[in-house]
């Protein structure tokens, strides 16, 4: 059961306070199953420094603002 | 049969025509209005169709030419927009439960800037609902249906403005594009379909889903359509945050060579070799179309960049966490009220920790990084847009996403301006697509790649069989 995705995502979805409607919990689930794919191929493991993207441009006159 | 119809005129012919005084846009509008009335209980691509504010705009616009007032090449042309562009007024409603008998009281800038430019709106066009639920059944409108085979989908989110434009029921359609929503049914409905640059069209008064990747841009018959209204909505607003506050050249005018020499292009051949291999017809569709581009005399290439699941998993947890912040509370409140597809899509970004999404927003910097490095000697990247060609209706999984993705989410990611155009059909007559991606804030160089490619081909004579 310790490899399985279905205790975490019964302890995260209690955690979470999702209330998953009747017939709902079985689509978040296989969702579930695919997130986890896409959190491993992003992973975790960055250099200290690695930045973010900045995506917003300024704003005009957001340097004078500041 | 295009040249007695007004409803088959691309924009840029129909325009020449009402500046000439050889077309009346009283007369387009009824034509169209016509043709909606005929097709539109079988392909739903409008949810509100504006019967007489329309009449009443062209009876302005007519009497405005008339007068010598004529305001450029959008004067007296009817269009739609996706119903999450709010309009004063007029009922927007995001194809949900949730916002029916919304009336925003101001236009979204896009809105505002077409209506200035003198486009008349017919009405407002068929949506996924809030641009994510899919293909859905089980909200208040019906799915758009795709006009080359009504059994199949149009693809979305922006389902309506394809059906509408590919079946001559309006000159253009504005969509949105989060991770293809423009692109997409540009491409299963036979169409041009652009994604400017991020920041260079404002998003202000749509609605949203995902701050960092979404995309407001035409759906329009020709890439020169859609260089006519990039022309008109491109530009700083301070309404929208991620505006960029670039100068606006005159897309138009970079049309106007007839081939592509000095034009370098890369073929992001792992993508749909590789990484989600495409259909035969859109493989051969593809090659043909390298082979034509190399006539214009463009230098092509092969490039290199970071796998396409990459970029598909960044920008879906991105996404995933940007609508369910926007739908936390109406998921908590009112789950009930979303249709089935819209409710997992959304809900399933609860599950997302604020750390995974600083590690994707990490992630995505270094794809940018690494995709401006793959570009150094190139002005564009050519694949396919989709993998296949348009499935039956309602065939679409519901996470689609990960297990057989399309070849446009990279280009969110990036921010890059990406152009969908129709590039052939299939045997059974769907259309097939290519994708031209170029750098940041240079449609110009995409257009006119775009522009001389359908020059060199036959695919804008063919017209659905409605």
């Amino acid at each position: 059961m310790a490899d399985s995705i279905e205790d975490p995502f019964a302890v995260e979805t209690e955690l979470l306070g999702l209330k998953p409607l009747p017939g709902q919990e079985a689509n978040l689930r296989a969702a579930y199953a695919v997130l986890r794919e896409a959190l491993a191929l992003v992973g975790a493991d960055y250099p200290f420094e690695a930045e973010p993207a900045h995506v917003f441009a300024p704003a005009p006159g957001a340097e004078r603002r500041r | 049969m295009i040249a007695s119809d007004p409803c088959f005129l691309s924009v840029a012919e129909a325009a020449a025509l009402i500046a000439a005084k050889r077309l009346s846009p009283v007369e387009l509008v009824q034509a169209y209005l016509a043709r909606i009335e005929r097709l539109d209980s079988t392909l739903h691509a409008y949810v509100r169709v504006l019967h007489d504010e329309a009449l009443t705009a062209a009876r302005a616009a007519e009497a405005e030419i008339a007068a010598g007032r004529h305001r450029g090449p959008l004067h007296g042309i009817p269009i739609g927009l996706k119903d999450i562009y709010d309009t004063a007024g007029v009922a927007t409603e995001g194809g949900s439960k949730l916002c029916l008998g919304r009336v925003p009281s101001t236009d979204a800038t896009t809105a505002r800037l077409l209506k200035q430019a003198g486009a008349i709106l017919l009405g407002k066009l068929t949506t996924w609902e809030f641009a994510i639920g899919g293909t859905a059944f089980d909200t208040p409108f019906p799915p758009a249906r795709n006009p080359w085979n009504p059994e199949r989908d149009p693809a979305g989110s922006s389902s309506g403005s394809g059906a509408a434009v590919a079946a001559g029921l309006c000159a253009m359609a504005m969509g949105s594009d989060t991770g293809g929503s423009i692109r997409w049914p540009a491409a299963w409905c036979g169409l041009a379909g652009l994604k400017p640059t991020y920041g260079r069209v404002s998003r202000a008064g749509i609605m949203p889903l995902s701050f960092s990747l979404d995309h407001a841009g035409p759906l329009t018959w020709t890439v020169e359509d859609a260089a006519i209204v990039l022309r008109a909505i491109a530009g700083h607003d301070p309404r929208d945050p991620a505006s960029a506050d670039r100068p606006v050249p005159g897309y138009r005018a970079s049309l106007t060579s007839t081939d592509l020499k000095g034009v370098r292009l890369g073929i992001a051949r792992a993508m749909f070799e590789r990484d989600c291999p495409t259909s035969g017809p859109m493989g051969k569709a593809f090659d043909t179309a390298v082979e034509v581009l190399r006539g214009l005399d463009a230098a092509i290439t092969e490039i290199e960049l970071p796998p396409l699941a990459l970029y598909n998993a960044t920008a879906s947890l991105i996404t995933r966490s940007e609508g369910f912040a926007i739908h936390e509370k109406t998921l908590r409140e009112r789950p009930q009220d979303y249709g089935a597809l819209a409710r997992d899509r959304l809900t399933i970004g609860a599950y997302i920790r604020a750390s995974d999404m600083v590690q994707a927003m990490r992630r995505r910097l270094m794809l940018v990084e690494a995709t401006e490095a793959a570009m150094a000697g190139f002005d564009a990247i050519l694949l396919p847009t989709c993998p296949d060609a348009a499935p039956p209706l309602g065939e679409l999984g519901p996470y689609f996403d990960n297990r057989r993705p399309m070849y446009m989410r990279p280009f969110n990611l990036t921010g890059q301006p990406a152009l969908s155009l129709c590039n052939g059909f299939d045997d059974s007559g769907l259309p097939l697509s290519l994708q031209i991606v170029g750098r940041h804030f240079d449609e110009a160089t995409v257009l006119r790649i775009g522009h001389a490619y359908e020059r060199a081909t036959p695919w804008r004579k063919r017209r659905p069989p409605l």
